[in-house]
């Protein structure tokens, strides 16, 4: 178990390692004249060029990777080309507005999908036929439909919640609440629709195990089987596709963050990219891929205290 | 016994959610008697240094917490603000200001002129996309605490209106080596930057200043400004009331920002249209010809753009000087009509009947549409358009330079700055460096001559680039800034967003 | 309008098409590859999945749309590469849980080429799943190209969806119709190809369960005419105790999706003394575990007894809710599957699945269910029950698995015990084993047992009585001796035949198919 934690953690190192490469020989790459950007139109091809020299940018990729990684390994990330904040504080104020979102998102999705889910796996016939329809359409209406008709009803009409911006947490939990509310229940719905036809798939296949009918055989009433043995077969499939989910939304809230004015990591993750800010994106690249890290093992930790079969190898 | 936990729940959350709803918005009239403004930009500032800032849209983030030397006013004037007087030598090459002595930063360090040199010097050296206007610069000096003397290669008829805007900025010497100086801003300016509260790129906390020298433009207690980069993001900001002052990117919702009972403020500012780069013909031949050039002008539907593009919120025009400027001429704004036919004529008469290929670059960032209509109605004079999108690199092909013609909205500066912006052989939007000795004698008559002099040849200068079709402008464009029914706010005519003392609780 | 929304359809799909054709053919071919080769390339492949996974998706759709301009059709290939690993993964996991399965390894023994091995038994299993994820990433390939053009990184030169959604947008409120049709197409393709995959998904499991049925139907398909059943007397071998379980004229069908009833049991009578064994023997398909699962309530979806009575020491249990069976189950009919392993739950110890029951239908409390468990596990023969009641399934063999699901069906000291080919998965070693403990328990607990059967041999072991089944009739039903000395039917004379030729009864041939039977 321990080990297994050590070896997974440790293929992560590498795979971080890999990823920051990938990105930065991408951003490199199609750089394009970063430092044209910085200046912005005004500014003189002189002034210009001299901005290049002073970001390094006229040196070889491999001069510049090696130079970020350096610093990068003793914890220090830089600062950002075009706004001097430095990048560690950069990215975790915007981490903490996503996954504040995110994780809304998902555990609401998690909730409503697994009730779904199971209604229609296990009473089937109209049920079934009702809950389908549903997360079809859940999933069938674009997100800014969605999105927009929250914010006419609820923010505009209402005034229940923010239409605009964000609150922090620390700041006030009540403003924090009312600029999130709207955002989470837009990406939830999405994520509703994908992993409750996800949960029942899993359910009815759990359903359909020969355990199941042997249990039920032994006098177990079928509520019971399927609280106790076939959620917890069915629950496997659902953290894994939950786990994607999640990480999907790190990067994939930007369109919500964008109509709610949020500023969150998919808005930096789209301008520093265009601008080719490459302190920012590596340091955004670094925290979603360590995310994406740990949730992976995390849910490998889970299926195995789910499914002792699963083993840790 | 699950369902009442479920209501309580539930009413747990509406509560929270209730007393949340009273924090958002803050109409610009607290019930504590604690005034706070809310105002939404479309884009956020780079950075707090003042050596690497901007103006435009970014200059409320530096004006709440810098003071300029001088203060440009809603009626177009120049007036006094830190400098409280100025004078020029006889050639116009020195200039002395005068520096108040009342003044303290909110590090507690006091201003003087040494501080202001410093400043005026950093900035030149500095970042800033503007730092190419003290290239003329060749000395700052402060012979005593009050006074500032800047002096100039050549005269430079823009140079006070520079120190309205960045170049004016005048930020603690205490800050100039801070590692924070880029997100922690020391200034004199009437509001000071809450640092814990904001959110770099997104939402920006200011308190009141409250030893400032100038207490009659602090109107409100706090200041919020809110980056709005999505258009319908802002408008839904409008529609729920969580600001007080909104600038708009677009004209596109000017009819629900008034039905929502909101106010629009407009003004003037940008030109786009059509600029005709290679008028040398230095990759496109056909462009060195003036019959060519004008007939590109005779090309376009001005009326018919401006109400498609626009929904007719602008004025056409065929020049590229401002109304508020000496050398703008009414007359000038319709010297070319749309007449297809006079087109296909100067294009044969030029050699090119049987039609021209220009390239052009196209942004997704300036819609769709721009491009197809253009593209129809060069197309009806038989010009072909081949666009190509630079992506993230349309300003830097644009001005590499790649592409001898592009769709494009300029700034319309004050005289001499428009002309060092976009006419100059050096001008930065003069990539082909294209040069004519008229234009050249009557940029040399400008810059040495006194103000009567100055409006003449400008107004000169203004017919003779229509004239010649060194541009194919569309329109202006109307610049909107919507207020809330507590607000009112004068708009400047030089800058896309009003200033920050201009904005007032209404009643 | 209609011109531009119809341009952008062709546009938006076949865009969206590029992207799922490039996810399908990285994700499925590499899946197939690492699962079925294992080796270095699935190392490869499964920590590229990694990586890719571990991208942020949006930097690397910009990065690349900075490098190789903004072209719908390159953005959304690489949207394609950066969702191959759904594909990968799902088709991985299929291939890596069949590759081992028996019948792959006989199609391997039996000298089938990789390539046909791996069109016909691998990419049938996961053909159906990797429809909905294709019709699923459609959708969202949809939803990108519109996110892209609603960021302002759209491509310009053609018009598609995306460009119209985020046009629309910006002008949602002066003209609302503008999102409209946009939303529209977007909204009514991805329900059409959800219904379309959950149709595609159906027809081929539809076809793949009528051939099976259709190669069973030469077996039960046509209710042939109920001829008379040849009754044999009684012997004095046979027992003579009170009727416990009595059918009378049992028909059992499925409904079908076009509302029509597939009929697979036509119609038979059978009773079980106390204390009795009856063999129900037959060929696979011919309707015995249909029967046994309508005495315990539990057959398939789909399945239900459509005619006749089935008596239940005075239960009717034809079309009895599931609160009669309730009471029945475990407590007076108890069951022994076919296949242990796939009958326990893996995901809970072997004494958990033990206890709960005990707790529910006798209801004992924990300690005195996790003794009696313990006296079980001793009784049916395991060697060290304690280790064995803390086990997990995957832990133990077939044969001390089908010896815990023995211990499971006596636990609560039934009165039948249903016994469906309790030896046909277990290596022919064990076979004799379990069989000699199910007659030691039967004796011991006295109960009357149904040994669901193909095999004769099994039945002249075991069985006082025995019924033979075919094509969902029982055609000859008598005392065992009476049956193999003097069978009349020539199904029956068929079956015994088939013993002396092949010597020893052997167990596992062709009885796979009746896992689903």
């Amino acid at each position: 178990m321990l080990s297994f934690i050590v070896r997974r953690l440790l293929s992560g190192a590498v795979l971080l390692f890999v990823i920051t490469t990938v990105a930065y020989a991408l951003l490199y790459v199609g750089g394009g004249d970063i430092a044209r950007r910085i200046l912005g139109q005004n500014a003189t091809q002189e002034a210009v060029a001299a901005k290049a020299a002073e970001l390094g940018l006229d040196r070889p990729l491999w001069e510049q990777y090696g130079g970020w990684l350096s610093q990068a390994v003793t914890g220090d990330l830089g600062r950002s080309w075009f706004s001097g904040q430095l990048v560690s504080v950069g990215v975790s104020s915007r981490l903490a507005v996503t996954l504040s979102i995110v994780i809304g998102a998902v555990l609401i999705a998690a909730v409503i999908a697994v009730v779904l889910g199971v209604l229609a796996a296990v009473r089937g016939g109209v049920v079934d036929r009702i809950v389908q329809f549903i997360s079809v359409l859940g999933f069938a209406i674009p997100g800014f439909l969605i999105a927009l008709g929250l914010v006419l009803v609820f923010a505009i009409n209402l005034r229940l919640f923010k239409a605009t911006g964000y609150v922090p947490i620390t700041t006030d939990v009540g403003g924090w609440i009312a600029s999130v509310t709207l955002p989470v229940i837009a990406l939830a719905i999405g994520a509703i629709a994908s992993v409750t036809q996800q949960v029942r798939g899993s359910v009815v296949d759990a359903l359909s195990r020969d355990y199941v009918r042997t249990l039920r055989s032994r006098g177990l009433g079928s509520g019971r089987v399927v609280y106790k043995h076939v959620l917890r077969n069915a629950g496997g499939p659902a953290l894994a596709i939950l786990a994607v989910q999640f990480v999907g939304l790190l990067g994939g809230a930007v369109i919500v963050e964008q109509i709610f004015a949020l500023p969150g990591l998919g808005q930096l993750a789209v301008q520093s990219t265009t601008n080719g800010d490459i302190p920012i994106v590596m340091g955004l690249v670094l925290a979603t891929a360590f995310i994406v890290v740990i949730v992976n093992l995390l849910i490998d930790l889970a299926q195995a205290a789910l499914n002792p079969k699963v083993r840790l190898s | 016994m699950f369902r009442w936990k479920a209501t309580a729940a539930a009413v747990a959350v509406s509560a929270l959610a209730l007393t949340g709803c009273a924090g958002p918005g803050g109409g610009g009239t607290g019930g504590s008697g604690s005034t706070t403004l809310t105002l939404g930009a479309i884009t956020s500032p780079t950075t707090f240094d003042p050596a690497g800032s901007e103006w435009g849209n970014r200059a409320p983030f530096y004006q709440a917490v810098f003071d300029t030397l001088l203060l440009a006013t809603p009626e177009g004037t120049i007036e006094p603000f830190l400098a409280t007087d100025w004078s020029y030598n006889d050639d116009n090459t020195v200039l002395t200001l005068t520096i108040r002595d009342d003044v303290t930063f909110s590090d507690d360090t006091e201003l003087n002129a040494d501080v202001v040199a410093q400043n005026l010097l950093r900035f030149k050296d500095g970042t800033s996309p503007d730092a190419g206007y003290f290239d003329g610069v060749q000395s700052v000096e402060a012979p005593d605490a009050t006074t500032v003397v800047i002096t100039l290669g050549a005269p430079d008829p823009a140079f006070l209106n520079y120190l309205t805007r960045d170049p004016g900025l005048v930020a603690s010497p205490a800050s100039f080596d801070s590692p924070d100086i880029a997100t922690d801003p020391i200034g004199s300016g009437p509001y000071i930057l809450d640092t814990a509260a904001t959110v770099t790129g997104t939402s920006y906390s200011y308190t009141k200043n409250p030893d400032y020298w100038n207490p009659d433009v602090q109107h409100y207690d706090n200041l919020v400004i809110n980056v709005l980069a999505d258009a319908t993001a802002s408008l839904n900001a409008i529609k729920a009331g969580e600001a007080n002052g909104v600038k708009l990117a677009n004209n596109d919702n000017l009819g629900e920002v008034e039905g929502a009972g909101w106010t629009v403020n407009a003004n003037e500012l940008d030109f786009q249209g059509l600029l005709l780069l290679d008028r040398s013909g230095t990759v496109e031949p056909a462009l060195a010809d003036v019959r060519v050039r004008q007939a590109l002008n005779y090309a376009f539907d001005r009326e018919g753009l401006l109400q498609a593009l626009q929904a007719g919120n602008g004025t056409v025009t065929t020049q590229v000087f401002p109304e508020t400027s000496e050398a703008f001429d009414p007359e000038l704004d319709d010297y070319y009509t749309y007449d297809p036919e006079k087109a296909k004529e100067l294009l044969a008469e030029a050699g090119y009947a049987d039609g021209l290929v220009l390239q052009q670059p196209s942004s997704a960032l300036l819609g769709a549409n721009t491009y197809t209509l253009i593209e129809q109605q060069l197309n009806d004079v038989g010009i072909q358009v081949e666009y190509t999108d630079p992506g993230n690199n349309f300003i830097a092909d644009l001005l590499a330079p790649k592409f001898p013609t592009s769709f494009m909205a300029l700034e319309q500066n004050p005289d001499w700055q428009l002309i060092q912006f976009m006419i100059a052989p050096g001008a930065v939007f003069n990539p082909y460096k294209a040069e004519d000795p008229v234009i050249d004698q009557l940029m040399t008559d400008i810059q040495f001559g006194d103000e009567a002099t100055q409006a003449e040849k400008a107004k000169e200068l203004n017919r003779y680039l229509v004239e010649q079709a060194w541009f194919a402008p569309f329109y202006r464009v109307q610049g909107s800034f919507a207020t809330d029914a507590n607000t009112t706010v004068e708009v400047l005519p030089t800058n896309a967003f009003p200033a920050i003392y201009d904005f007032q609780p209404k009643g | 309008m209609l011109s531009r929304l119809l341009a952008a359809t062709q546009i938006s799909i076949a865009a969206a098409l590029v992207a799922v054709v490039v996810a399908l053919v990285l994700g499925v071919v590499g899946g197939l590859l690492a699962g079925y080769y294992g080796g270095w390339f699935d190392s490869v492949s499964s920590w590229l999945t990694g990586l890719v996974m571990a991208l942020p998706g949006i930097v690397v759709l910009l990065a690349a749309r900075a490098v190789l301009g903004p072209s719908v059709w390159l953005s959304m290939a690489i949207f394609g590469v950066l969702m191959s690993p759904a594909f990968f993964r799902l088709v991985y996991a299929s291939v890596t849980a069949v590759r081992n399965e028996l019948y792959v390894d006989a199609a391997r023994v039996s000298g089938l080429r990789d390539g046909r091995i791996i069109s016909r038994h691998i990419l049938s299993v996961v053909r159906a799943p990797v429809i909905i994820q294709s019709a699923m990433i459609t959708g969202i390939a949809i939803a990108i190209q519109s996110g892209l053009e609603f960021l302002g990184l759209g491509d310009l030169s053609v018009p598609t969806w995306g460009s119209m959604l985020s046009d629309g947008f910006a002008k949602i409120y002066n003209a609302p119709l503008l999102m409209l049709w946009p939303s529209l197409a977007i909204g009514l393709t991805c329900i059409s190809l959800t219904l379309l995959a959950n149709a595609l998904r159906d027809a081929l499991e539809r076809t793949v369960s009528t051939r099976r049925r259709r190669r069973e139907g030469k077996v039960n398909g046509a209710p042939a005419e109920r001829t008379a059943v040849v009754g044999h007397q009684d012997d004095a071998r046979a027992a003579t105790g009170e009727v416990l379980l009595s059918v009378r004229d049992l028909h059992v069908g499925y409904d079908q999706p076009d509302g029509s009833l597939t009929q697979v049991v036509h119609g038979i009578d059978l009773d079980i003394r106390r204390g009795e064994v009856h063999g129900l023997i037959g060929e696979s398909g011919s309707g015995k575990t249909q029967t046994a699962f309508s005495v315990l309530g539990l057959l398939p979806s789909g399945g239900r007894v459509t005619r006749g009575t089935i008596d239940f020491g005075g239960i009717q249990l034809a079309g009895a809710g599931e609160g009669v069976f309730r009471k029945v189950r475990g407590k007076r009919i108890a069951y022994v599957p076919q296949e242990p392993m796939s009958n326990l739950d893996s995901a809970f110890t072997i004494g958990s699945q033990l206890v709960e029951p005990m707790q529910v239908v006798l209801g004992l409390s924990k300690k005195e269910a996790t003794e009696r468990a313990l006296a079980l596990l001793a009784r049916v023969g395991l060697p060290d029950p304690k280790k064995t009641f803390a086990s997990y399934p995957h832990e133990i063999s077939g044969g001390q698995a089908q010896r815990v699901l023995i211990a499971g069906a006596v636990s609560c000291d039934p009165e039948l015990l249903i016994a469906d080919e309790p030896t046909t998965a277990l290596d022919v070693t064990v076979q004799a084993e379990v069989l000699d403990l199910l007659r030691d328990l039967q004796a011991e607990f006295g109960m009357a047992m149904l040994l669901v059967t193909h095999n004769f041999g099994v039945v002249a072991d075991l069985c006082d009585r025995v019924s033979v089944m075919q094509s969902g009739l029982i055609v000859e039903t008598g005392p065992v001796r009476s049956i193999f000395n003097h069978a009349e039917h020539p199904y029956t004379q068929s079956l015994l035949d088939a013993i002396l030729e092949d010597g020893e009864p052997r167990g596992t041939l062709g009885s796979r198919k009746e896992v689903s039977a």
